[in-house]
This record gives structure tokens, C-alpha cells and sequence, in this order.
């Protein structure tokens, strides 16, 4: 089956190796994965920022590059959400654009969510012989109603073990991390506790952005725990983002 | 450019204290509040029969409301019109002045805050004394709440308890329990001097013209029936269609507030007090109050009129928990104040608390009647103006970028190349330039890659051999028979009252008088309040308790003269009345005030004894009003629930039984 990977902005500046990780499950998973050259952002950070006009150019620009009718699997349940959800919203006005933004929904998958709902794989992982905290993302988790399907992958790794932390956010939220960094610290200050207190050797997740808030918390902390995107866990690569 | 918000934030993160009671109060209350959503049978159909009665509600609110102004009248209720804050104020200091009052006893309203009452009523020479025990304390220190259901939140014991010695002139320990019963002795003067009783609505029940009203304390009892004078106040919003539409909602409403299944009162208030009525309010009246409400219809915001203020969304949010109350600036905080605030007060002013927000959406997993919060906070966001030009400048250059693929590559050359000037550790930055230094004041910063994603692809080893899909069946569960819940009623109503504290003895109808008798003994108890002979049963008991004990049936004068007669009532060890009828689900029973049922023997005395019948028990309200339950709300001036003994939990959520209501609570169960 071919699929086109949506690798979001934040993987494709920052932090390449979640993409290619992702590439190789999908090729394991027996799908022919292709990357559209002409993607950028999805404009979620505009739109989270107050902007709707940005990020209806950006949506716009994302539907006329992912018009190829194969699925569109996102490495990401934050990016995705933006594409199920806020899409049709934002050109809800747009006589031309809303059925596209509508069928691009339709057929735009998180990658855990691909794997196990649509190619009902669950056993592609490398062995990864760790104590897994998996960190369950706010817009994997609310906006689409994933969560089991993460786990499912995370728990065929031969060799290591998985716990589900408790689900609170990590005071990333885009700007917000910025914008309001003191409170984003004591969100990220309770994340890192948790982590600490569950043992985890490896926290792994969906969402390249959030884990990149709390692997740069950890690493500031002087911690050895690191962050991986669930298709670096899946793969065997080296813990740690990059 | 630091907002309003993020200034009082960072006040609020350094006090370690207030940290301390935030976690408190997140944890507490979240936990109850999921634990006890479970335990419904049907908890996501009820939420969104909610969320649907809320939708259909305020989409036909001018239809609701002229049906709920109708039937007020019809029941000799006064309605009044309130365009904004100012008529509000006016209208009720009229009415107060009317009536020459000098003292109004209030208990919570949010509304009355919105709009400034009680600086209006000072300013008027009234005072307004609030009786929740929380309201009353941040009154003391001239405070606004913290929280919208717990107002003192932010307040140790310690600190409460010097406020009362200070304010009150006498030493007060920090102990609950002692500042619970200092405030009890001093409001207790107040609900009886009190010439008016003021209260909010939490639900007014369009189709009956009934207002209701759901405390803990037992003190908005008191407000609504011990003042001759009745003013009720309401957001226009706060409407139900039908008795069963506010029966969902009283499932959902306590529940979501504090994890508990029901309040221990709910009154439903139908009119004033009526000629076989021995005690109530002589004169009620009502003021609708849209101010900035009745503009939200019809636009991206409307929903927020959809809110039934339970606070869940507030205990729910990660950054309410840090940032606490105070730091929103507005009476409606948390979430859903970021929504309403800007909505109802102005863009400009509050805009910015939209931006407070990770948009994670506890929030909405939290909300009872499903309000889409973090969609409505992107609509506030998109109206609100950036107040960093510099931050606005970056986002625009970055959504110019990101239009065009070769631009966005360029810039992503241009920013690896610059990263590579800045300090890192391990391949991760430690100090960013600019506002995002903010970034790296507590987390590294992974450095732009050199190579990003799209120039990798055609290294990729794409030579991994492919698996087939294997399919398994799907998980099949079969849900567990449904139990007949009738059976078992009078066993849940007994094991329900019993968790609230409550004691229940059951016996036969012939030894009811000897188990009452004994049980006063066994109290101590010489005095006692109590509903007339309304029946048989209490014929009977009457006529023997008389011979053993000084039995008062009460009944207060119409207009002047309640207070002494008032505390003399309060004399009472005991007060013993019948019941309407019970429900199974929460331990509740069901008195009236129809044909000389008085309201005082269950509200005064710190025992109360009730007198419940097997066959009146129904699972729950619903089950009630199917039987016709309605019939009994109509015909009264006003219909309580009581479900255990009063209680507050308001002083560092420790729980403390017995506030303004009774002590004890003990069912007489008659098989």
C-alpha cells in the first residue's frame, strides 16, 4: 500500500531520525511509503497563536501537496489532530476547499494509529531491552482518542517493558512554552517527577514537540533518562531524540 | 512583553503554599470526580444527553425564557430585567430599600461577584454577609474567591483562623472544626436578623417556573426560607427545559463539582410561602441578568452560555493548578473564565488569558456538558491582539516561509548554520538568543539538523523485507446483564445515607415510636422541633413524645418578629419530621413544605430524625418524577433534598460535618 508520510516541520528540521525511523516501520509494515517534497508545516502553530489567516495559507499549501488520494500517516497526533480536526473548521467557508480539507481528514492517520488499525501489525519492534515510560501526548490522547495503539506496539518489543504514565501535559503547547515559560516550567518540573518516580530508562512518545520540551528538561537536569519518538523505539535506535 | 496573567502567575509559583493547596485541590478533587462519574451505569450517554439539553437551551433561549418569566409570575415569583451590572445593582438595592433593610444574608453566588453587589449594597448603607463558610472568609479579608466552588482555596487553616481573631475580636486555633464552629455561632445571628436572603440560581426549570439551588452547608436553605424576603439572582443562561432535564443535570453537576453523588441539599423553590405554610420566604423575586450574555448568541462563542459551573474544567487544568484563581484577574477563572471573561467582559481587557493555555484539552475531557473550550480559546486567540509586535513579526515571517518549499528549505539551511554559533551540550543548545532565551532558561534546545528529513531520503535503506499483515479477531466482551436495581433500593439507600455519615435504623411500623423514643434518649435530648400530626405516624409519636420531652411544632409570623423566636427554636436538640420520598442512588430524602410541613425542624436542631418509608424509595430522581413526583414540587412553596448530614470541606478541603444544617442525620426506615 502506498502512503505518503507527513513528517511535520518540527521532525524535519530538528529531528530527522524520527522520520527515517518512521520510513523503515512502514516499509516493515509492508507499505510503500513516499515523501510529497513540496510539504512544510501544517500551520497549527499559527492557528494556536491567533492566527487563523497564516495557517488557512498553510492548511492550504498541505492539501494541495498531499492530493494524492494514498493515506497520509503523520508522525505526530499533534499535527494530525490539526488536520482532522481543525482543517475542515478553518475552510469551513471555502466553497472549494472544504471537501478536500474534509477527505484529507478522512484519510490522514497517526502513525501508531496506521499500524494497528488500518495494517493491524503490532509486532514490528526491534528489541529494546528498557524500562519504557510511555508518555501519553494531550492531542493523541483527547483530540484523537489514541492510546492503546501505542501501547500495543511498545509492548510486542522483545526483551522490555512498558508503563503508561499518567496522562498530564507537559506545558509544551507551542508559544505557550515561550510565552509563558514559567508556567511551562512547573509543568515540565511535574512531567520529569513523574518520569523519575515510575523508573523509566527511556520515555518514549507520539509527539516529537512534546518530547523535545521534556528531553530538554531532562538533559537540563543532568538526567540519563532520554526521549524517544515510538518509531525510534520501534527501530532500535540509540535513546534520545537525535 | 509579560501579560496580566503570566505577572500574577509567577507570584503565584513562588508562594510554595499556595502550591501545596493547588495540588490539594487538583488531586483531590480530580480524582474524586472521575471515581465518581464511574460508578454511573451510563455515564457517557448521560454527559451527552447534557451536553444536547445545554445545546437545545440556550439555541432557543428567548423561547425558554419567556416560558420561564410566565410560569414565575404565574407562581408569585417577581420578575425582574437586568440589561447589565448597573440595573442589576439597582434592582436590588431598591428592593432592599423598599423593605428598609439594613442586613442581607447571602450565600454563594458568582453572579452577584460579576456584577459587584456588595459594594453596591455598602455603598446603599446595606450589609451583605456571605454564609458560605469560604465566601465568608475572603469577604473577612476583602478578597475575591479563588476558586468558583471553593472560594478559599488559596487559604491555610492557620491563615483562616487569623483572620477570624482578627476580624472577629476573639482567639480562634487554627482547627477546622473550631473556625467551623466560630462561623456557624456568628451567621446563625445573621440568617436570623437577616430582613432579606439573597441568593444565585443554579438551575431555573423553564416549563414549572422553579428555581434550584444545590449547597453543602445547608446555609442557602436557611437564605431561601428564614428572611421574609426572597431575591434570587440568575445569568439568563441558566435554564433547564424540564424537571427530568434538571434531574441529568443534578446527576452530573456534584459529581463534576466535587465527586460527590448529590449535595447534601438541593431546594427546588416554586414560590412564596403559602397559606397552610408554617414558615419561607413571604416574598420572592427573581433577576435575570443578561450583561454581555445575550450577545453571545448566534456567534463562535456561544457555547460558552452552555456552562452549568461546576468547576471541573478549573480542577482539571494543569496551569489553573500552577497559576491559581487570582492570576486570571476576572471572577470566572480557569478554562472556561479564559472563554467567558474576554467573551462577556471584552476582548481587550481579558483576551489574553486565552493564551494561558496548552490547548491539551483536560479541559474538555472534564466538562459535563462537552463545551469545547480549546476550540473557543483559538476563536478568542484569533480575536485577540498580540501584545508582543515582535513575537507577531516572527510568526508571520514563519508562516511567509512556510508557503514556499524552497524558501522553508532555505531557512532551514540558514538555521542550522546559525545554531552552530551557539553553545550546546551533547548536540543540544543551552542558551537561545531573543525571546526564545525563555526556552533555554530551563531546557536544552536541540540544535537544527545539518541535513533535515527531505535531503536524507535518498540514503533511506528501503530494502527492509515486508511482513504480511496478520489480522486478528477482534476482542469480543460481552457486557454484564444489567441488575435489577429495584430490589436492592432500600439496601442502597440505607448503604448511601450511611456513607454520607448518615445512621439509619429500619424496624416495623409498631416499633417506630419505642426506636424514636429510645433514640432521644440515647442523645440526651429534652427538646425537639417537629412537623405537626400531617400523619398518622406522626399522630402517633406525637402524642408520646409530648408526654417525655418539650415538643415544639414551629411556625414564624408573617413579616417582623422572627429573630427571637428564631433563636429560641434553635434551642431544639432534635428535630423530627416525615418524607416525601427517598432516592436509593444517593441516600436522599425528600421533604416539602405542603400542608403545615415546616422547614425548620430539619435546618435548625443539629439532629435530625426522618422518618422514611420503604415504598417511597426510588432508585433516583428520574425514577421519581416518573411516578409522578412532580405533582409534589408543584404543590409545595418549595421541595428539599437532603442527602446526609451538612458539610463543607472549603478550609484545605478537610472534610468537616455539621455547618449551618444538621450535625447528624438518622432515617427511620419503616418496612
Amino acid at each position: 500500500m502506498r502512503v505518503q508520510l507527513l513528517a511535520t516541520c518540527i521532525v524535519d528540521s530538528l529531528f530527522p531520525e524520527v522520520g527515517e525511523a518512521a520510513i523503515e516501520l512502514l516499509v516493515s509494515a509492508g507499505a510503500r511509503p513516499v515523501f510529497p517534497a513540496r510539504q512544510t508545516c501544517c500551520g497549527q502553530p499559527l492557528l494556536n497563536a491567533g492566527f487563523p489567516a497564516e495557517a488557512r495559507a498553510l492548511a492550504l499549501h498541505t492539501i494541495d501537496t498531499f492530493s494524492d488520494e494514498a493515506p497520509v500517516v503523520v508522525p505526530s497526533g499533534s499535527c494530525t489532530e490539526m488536520i482532522r480536526h481543525r482543517y475542515p473548521e478553518l475552510l469551513a467557508n471555502d466553497s472549494r476547499a472544504r471537501g478536500q480539507a474534509r477527505a484529507l481528514a478522512e484519510r490522514t492517520y497517526e502513525l501508531s494509529e496506521f499500524l494497528i488499525d488500518q495494517l493491524k501489525i503490532a509486532d514490528l519492534a526491534a528489541p529494546q531491552p528498557r524500562f519504557i515510560g510511555y508518555f501519553p501526548s494531550c492531542h493523541l490522547l483527547r483530540g484523537l482518542g489514541v492510546d492503546r495503539q501505542p501501547l500495543e506496539l511498545l509492548e510486542a518489543i522483545p526483551g522490555g517493558s512498558v508503563k503508561r504514565l499518567e496522562p498530564e501535559c507537559c506545558g509544551f503547547g507551542g508559544l505557550f512554552s515561550v510565552d509563558h515559560a514559567p508556567v511551562s516550567e512547573e509543568m515540565l518540573r511535574r512531567t520529569i517527577r513523574q518520569i523519575k518516580e515510575t523508573g523509566a530508562e527511556l520515555v518514549v512518545g507520539c509527539d516529537a514537540s512534546c518530547l523535545m520540551q521534556i528531553e530538554g528538561g531532562l538533559r537540563r537536569a543532568g538526567s540519563s533518562v532520554r526521549c524517544s519518538h515510538l518509531s525510534q523505539a520501534l527501530t532500535g535506535q540509540e535513546p534520545g531524540l537525535r | 512583553m509579560n501579560s496580566p496573567f503570566l505577572i500574577e502567575a509567577r507570584k503565584a509559583i513562588e508562594n510554595l503554599q499556595l502550591q501545596e493547596l493547588l495540588d490539594k485541590n487538583a488531586d483531590t478533587r480530580e480524582q474524586r470526580r472521575v471515581s465518581s462519574l464511574r460508578q454511573l451505569p451510563d455515564e457517557a450517554k448521560l454527559r451527552r444527553r447534557a451536553k444536547t439539553i445545554r445545546r437545545e437551551t440556550i439555541s432557543n433561549l428567548a423561547d425558554h425564557l419567556e416560558k420561564f418569566t410566565a410560569r414565575l409570575s404565574e407562581n408569585g415569583i417577581r420578575v425582574h430585567r437586568a440589561s447589565d451590572a448597573e440595573q442589576a445593582r439597582r434592582i436590588v438595592v431598591e428592593i432592599a430599600k423598599q423593605h428598609g433593610a439594613k442586613l442581607v444574608a447571602k450565600s454563594k453566588s458568582m453572579l452577584t461577584e460579576e456584577i459587584g453587589l456588595n459594594e453596591a449594597l455598602a455603598s446603599a448603607g446595606i450589609r451583605a454577609v456571605e454564609t458560605d463558610l469560604g465566601e465568608y472568609i475572603v469577604q473577612l479579608r476583602g478578597e475575591p474567591p479563588a476558586h468558583i466552588l471553593t472560594p478559599a482555596l488559596h487559604l491555610t487553616k492557620e491563615q483562616v483562623a487569623e483572620t477570624l481573631s482578627d476580624k472577629l475580636g476573639e482567639e480562634i486555633p487554627p482547627d477546622v472544626a473550631e473556625i467551623n464552629r466560630t462561623a456557624r455561632g456568628r451567621l446563625r445571628e445573621v440568617f436570623f436578623n437577616a430582613q432579606i436572603g439573597l441568593t444565585g440560581v443554579n438551575f431555573g426549570v423553564a416549563e414549572t417556573g422553579t428555581l434550584c439551588l444545590v449547597t453543602n452547608e445547608g446555609n442557602g436553605r436557611m437564605v431561601t426560607c428564614l428572611p421574609p424576603v426572597h431575591i434570587a439572582i440568575m445569568g439568563i443562561e441558566r435554564l433547564v427545559p424540564t424537571m427530568e432535564d434538571l434531574a441529568v443535570m443534578l446527576r452530573l453537576l456534584p459529581r463534576s463539582a466535587t465527586g460527590q453523588k448529590i449535595t447534601n441539599y438541593v431546594s427546588l423553590i416554586n414560590s412564596p410561602r403559602r397559606d397552610t405554610e408554617p414558615d419561607g420566604a413571604e416574598e420572592r423575586h427573581v433577576i435575570l441578568v443578561d450583561n454581555g450574555r445575550g450577545a453571545l448568541l448566534g456567534t463562535s462563542l456561544e457555547e460558552s452560555l452552555d456552562c452549568i459551573r461546576c468547576g471541573a474544567c478549573l480542577n482539571a487544568c494543569p496551569v489553573f493548578r500552577e497559576a491559581g484563581g487570582h492570576s486570571y484577574g476576572s471572577v470566572y477563572s480557569g478554562p472556561i473564565g479564559s472563554v467567558l471573561s474576554p467573551a462577556l467582559f471584552g476582548m481587550s481587557e481579558y483576551g489574553h488569558l486565552a493564551k494561558a493555555s496548552t490547548l491539551c484539552g483536560a479541559c474538555l475531557d472534564a466538562c459535563p456538558v462537552g463545551i469545547d473550550i480549546p476550540s473557543m480559546l483559538l476563536r478568542v486567540r484569533a480575536a485577540t491582539p498580540s501584545i508582543d509586535p515582535y513575537v507577531e513579526r516572527g510568526l508571520k515571517t514563519y508562516a511567509w516561509l512556510a508557503r514556499a518549499p524552497g524558501r522553508f528549505r532555505l531557512a532551514q539551511r540558514l538555521a542550522a548554520l546559525a545554531t552552530r554559533f551557539l553553545p550546546t551540550r551533547a548536540g543540544w543548545i543551552t542558551s537561545l538568543p531573543g525571546p526564545m532565551a525563555e526556552w533555554t532558561s530551563f531546557r536544552d534546545f536541540p540544535a537544527f539538523a545539518a541535513r533535515p528529513l527531505r535531503t536524507r531520503l535518498h540514503n533511506m535503506r528501503l530494502d527492509v523485507q515486508p511482513r504480511s499483515p496478520e489480522i486478528e479477531p477482534p476482542d469480543e466482551t460481552h457486557p454484564l446483564p444489567e441488575t435489577d436495581r429495584d430490589d436492592s433500593k432500600v439496601d442502597d439507600f440505607v448503604l448511601e445515607l450511611e456513607e454520607l455519615g448518615g445512621e439509619v435504623i429500619r424496624c416495623s411500623e409498631n416499633e417506630v415510636v419505642d426506636r424514636v423514643v429510645g433514640k432521644l434518649y440515647v442523645l440526651g435530648a429534652s427538646r425537639v422541633l417537629a412537623w405537626g400530626p400531617v400523619e398518622p405516624i406522626l399522630f402517633t409519636l406525637l402524642q408520646r413524645l409530648e408526654e417525655e420531652f418539650h415538643v415544639t411544632l414551629p411556625e414564624l409570623p408573617v413579616g417582623a418578629g422572627r429573630a427571637e423566636l428564631l433563636a429560641e427554636y434553635d434551642q431544639a436538640e432534635v428535630g423530627i419530621t416525615g418524607s416525601l420520598a427517598a432516592f436509593a442512588e444517593t441516600g436522599t430524602v425528600v421533604l416539602s413544605t405542603a400542608s403545615r410541613r415546616s422547614l425548620l425542624p430539619s435546618m435548625l436542631p443539629a439532629v435530625h430524625l426522618v422518618i422514611v418509608r420503604e415504598k417511597d424509595i426510588y432508585p433516583n430522581m428520574e425514577a421519581w418524577l416518573e411516578a409522578g413526583g412532580a405533582h409534589y414540587v408543584a404543590n409545595s412553596s418549595s421541595v428539599t433534598f437532603i442527602s446526609g448530614p451538612s458539610r463543607t470541606a472549603d478550609i484545605e478541603m478537610s472534610l468537616t460535618i455539621g455547618v449551618h444544617g444538621p450535625s447528624q442525620v438518622i432515617a427511620v426506615v419503616i418496612e
